[in-house]
């Protein structure tokens, strides 16, 4: 179980900009084995919220607690996928998939057994010897899925990892997040600014608003699982479709509403 | 990145917190490149000088001395005009050198099936010491004038012709589709799209070219032709006037500076959108 | 429709054309052999004394080499250039480190370095030589060599460190890398294709700075036996020294880009042309 207890971030301005509240008093709780999305517009702290739980970033006041121990730094319990990749380019996709493992000294035969094993999860079988270079955006995405997976963590984080990809390849990929998801059924943080992508891979969907970013609200998601199978239904579903535009309605309000004050634009804190 | 929680932040009330005196000054001080620049310097020339009073050479002045003979020679006439006389060298040389650099570039760019051909003869002569041709010059154009620019311009030519040839391949092909698309004949491609484009890199070529023909005026004087600048030099290597030597040298490479820095000034001036650039030779 | 848009109409087939040959056979050497063919006509032609013909260039460097004036000063100029080199690799490559790493010392070094990088490095020759003497020829003609290559390292090395993206590092961070981890397994080898263009251009400017070197110290190496030839007028032996300078030139950079290539495989092939044009 991951608690986050008012947590607080402000990013210091740069001289001519004001400092900016990235985080102000969030506070969460995220079940076991839960999938919860993150959704809002730039600016409203999301990343924010993610690096800090990923020990990449540091906080004012609050903590942020998984099982009760408070969280200093990046930790072998927590992994995550970057939006842009961050493949390791002169690297085989082998050797990408088991870097985490090549850092905490796994010797070399058993990392490689496991990363097979990852690579064969994600559909990429045979590819094990190329470079990311001589692979599609998607391709390389699932290898750093894989990478994530292979360190065993109990909480993937993932920054707005379809962000950088088509539409086609995107749903593609949503729906085999979800069959491999539900196999491992692990703790995920998952960060978009898609209302029908935290709909549809998500329990709950965190509603987060800028300036500053705090949680508006927490919406569930009644929608049954598992899902993988049946997306394409899933998405034309009247329920789905209401509870989609719901959210965009109110994020629609936030944008409207944050244009007519006149804030600095946030440093480093935005998705 | 985070900064301490807001309450280190003085308060604006009266009798606040009070900060330690001259912060902002200090700040700026160690913010600043000068500072650590300056102290290397000091350091540098801390070194220098136990270095020289240790060894007791007659080759070797101190780092005092030397700073006294760069301000003596800055007030010798007969050093102005060694200055002067070397560098009309420079000036025709290099002038000329950009003149037919840019254009051999350009065409170089121009003519892309020539390239493979041409391509080793460039590597030849990026990589060539010029200096070792000079005996040929003097035997065909003699001591002289003639010569000097000569070698000036042999210095600065090949590193033009490279960097202004890159510039043009540089340049986004989609610009070039988008310029044929809107009608654009060839004559405009290279006006509107290309010259600009490969301005940055140009004035690259040109920087560094300039600082190969100071090389080429001084070295041609160092070796063979005993005027101006390279006489100097062997003139106080003779009278074992060591401060006067080291002196003449850190000017020669003060002039570099200066000349290069007002290359970036113009660069800066006609090209703004150019940001960092790469080192090319 | 008329005559001048029907004949712009027409495709000639490319089979005898100039540039498919080219390409099959290699441009390079084609392009070589023009030339020396050029030099050979022009020099016997033009009849003057400081152009020789291409032939008589390589009969006097035969009578040199016979003479031994060639196989043992090229050692010996090598032996500098070796040295020379590898001192301005390893040192300069460290600087680079240090300043692409750290804000500070950037700011120390970074006006020095590009004030000797631009400078007219030969002119510290006679410094060189006033410091070590006549009796230690070497050492000041490694000295030379050192300013003319180092420079030009450091600059491309603190680059290349500057290039590597951040995301990287912040990758390596979250799955927990401590500092040497993130400098050897992330930091080096995305830093390696800049610090490898920096030695290749490191190498050309060592062997430039062995032969001013050289030929302003005037004792020992090739630098030498042009100096003497030059003396003399002798632009056969000029010529041909030089040729030999530039093969040494041709193939120690040749060498530089084949460890390049190792070290440096997996870079896509338009980034690699794009490097080695630059």
């Amino acid at each position: 179980m991951i608690e986050v207890d008012r947590l607080s971030k402000t990013f210091p301005g740069r001289t001519g900009d004001g400092a900016v509240e990235a985080l102000k008093d969030v506070s969460l709780t995220i079940r076991d084995g839960e999938f919860l999305t993150v959704l809002g517009p730039s600016g409203c702290g999301k990343t924010t919220l993610l690096r800090i739980m990923a020990g990449l970033e540091s906080h004012d006041s609050g903590e942020i607690r998984v099982d009760g121990k408070a969280i200093t730094g990046p930790g072998p319990d927590r992994a995550m996928v970057f939006q842009s990749f961050a493949l390791l380019p002169w690297a085989t996709i082998i050797a990408n998939v088991a870097f985490g493992l090549e850092l905490r000294g796994v010797a070399k035969s058993e990392r490689e057994a496991r990363a097979e094993q990852l690579i064969k999860l994600v559909g990429l079988s045979g590819f094990e010897k190329k470079l990311p270079g001589q692979l599609s955006g998607g391709m390389q995405q699932r290898v750093g899925l894989a990478r994530a997976l292979a360190v065993d963590p109990k909480i993937l984080l993932m920054d707005e990892p379809f962000g950088a990809l088509d539409e086609q390849t995107r749903r593609l990929l949503q729906e085999e997040l979800l069959a491999i998801w539900e196999q491992s059924r692990k703790t995920v943080l998952f960060i978009t600014h898609s209302m029908e992508e935290a709909v549809l891979l998500g329990d709950r969907v965190v509603l987060m608003s800028p300036r500053p970013g705090r949680i508006v609200d927490i919406v569930e998601v009644p929608l049954a699982r598992p899902r993988a199978s049946a997306v394409d239904d899933m998405s034309g579903s009247a329920e789905f479709a209401a509870i989609t535009a719901d959210l965009w309605r109110r994020l629609r309000a936030m944008q409207q509403s944050g244009q007519r004050a006149d804030a600095p634009v946030p440093v480093g804190a935005s998705a | 990145m985070s900064s301490a929680a807001s309450s280190s932040r003085p308060l604006m009330t009266g009798g606040g917190t009070a900060r330690p005196p001259f912060t902002s000054l200090r700040r700026r001080v160690a913010g600043s490149p000068w500072t650590y620049r300056l102290i290397v310097l000091l350091i540098v020339g801390a070194i220098w000088q136990a270095f020289a009073l240790a060894i007791h050479s007659l080759l070797i002045p101190t780092f005092t001395a030397t700073v006294q003979g760069v301000f003596t020679l800055l007030g010798d006439v007969k050093v102005w005009e060694a200055f002067y006389l070397s560098n009309q060298a420079l000036v025709i040389g290099f002038a000329v050198s950009l003149v037919v650099g840019i254009l051999a570039g350009l065409a170089a760019a121009r003519f892309r099936s020539i390239e493979g051909f041409i391509d080793p003869y460039l590597n030849i002569l990026l990589v060539t010491p010029m200096a070792a041709l000079i005996p040929l010059l003097i035997m065909s154009l003699g001591i002289g004038m003639a010569s000097r620019v000569v070698l000036v311009f042999v210095f600065a030519v090949p590193v033009m012709i490279v960097n202004t040839r890159a510039g043009v391949r540089q340049v986004e092909a989609n610009l070039i589709e988008m310029a044929t698309s809107y009608g654009a004949s060839e004559g405009d491609i290279w006006r509107k799209i290309l010259l600009p484009g490969a301005l940055p890199a140009i004035m690259t070529g040109i920087r560094l070219g300039l600082g190969r023909g100071v090389t080429g005026m001084v070295v041609v004087e160092l070796l063979f032709v005993g005027v101006g600048i390279g006489n100097l030099i062997n003139e106080f290597r003779g009278s074992f006037d060591p401060d006067l030597l080291y002196a003449v040298v850190i000017l020669v490479v003060v002039e570099a500076l200066i000349l290069i820095n007002i290359v970036r000034v113009i660069e800066r001036r006609i090209a703004p959108w150019a940001s960092g650039t790469v080192l090319r030779e | 429709m008329n005559v001048a848009t029907m004949k712009s109409r027409q495709v000639h087939p490319p089979r005898f054309s100039a540039g498919a040959m080219a390409g099959r056979v290699g441009a390079g050497p084609i392009g070589l052999l023009i030339g020396a063919i050029l030099w050979e006509l022009i020099g016997r032609v033009a009849e003057m004394p400081f152009f020789p013909p291409l032939s008589a260039v390589l009969v006097r460097l035969g009578e040199l080499t016979a003479d031994g004036l060639i196989i043992g000063n090229l050692f010996n100029s090598l032996g500098n250039l070796v040295i020379g080199f590898a001192i301005s690799a390893v040192v300069g490559v460290l600087i680079g480190m240090l300043m692409g790493a750290y804000r500070k010392v950037e700011m120390a070094l970074d006006f020095y370095v590009f004030a000797l990088l631009t400078a007219p490095s030969l002119v510290f020759a006679p410094l060189f030589f006033s410091i070590f003497g006549a009796g230690n020829p070497r050492a000041s003609i490694v000295g030379v060599i050192i300013l003319y290559t180092i420079f030009i390292v450091i600059v491309n090395t603190t680059a290349a460190i500057r290039s590597v993206p951040k995301p990287l590092i912040e990758m390596g961070r979250s799955y927990c890398a401590n500092d040497r981890q993130l400098f050897t397994k992330i930091i080096l080898p995305s830093a390696m294709p800049l610090i490898m263009a920096g030695l290749r251009l490191g190498m050309g400017r060592a062997v430039k700075g062995m032969i001013n070197g050289e030929m302003f110290i005037a004792i020992v190496g090739l630098g030498k036996v042009v100096s003497s030839a030059g003396d003399r007028f002798d632009a056969e032996g000029v010529l041909a020294v030089l040729l030999v300078i530039v093969c040494v030139a041709l193939v120690a950079v040749k060498i530089v880009q084949v460890v390049d290539s190792r070290l440096t495989g997996w870079l896509p092939s338009t980034s690699r042309q794009r490097r080695r044009n630059a």
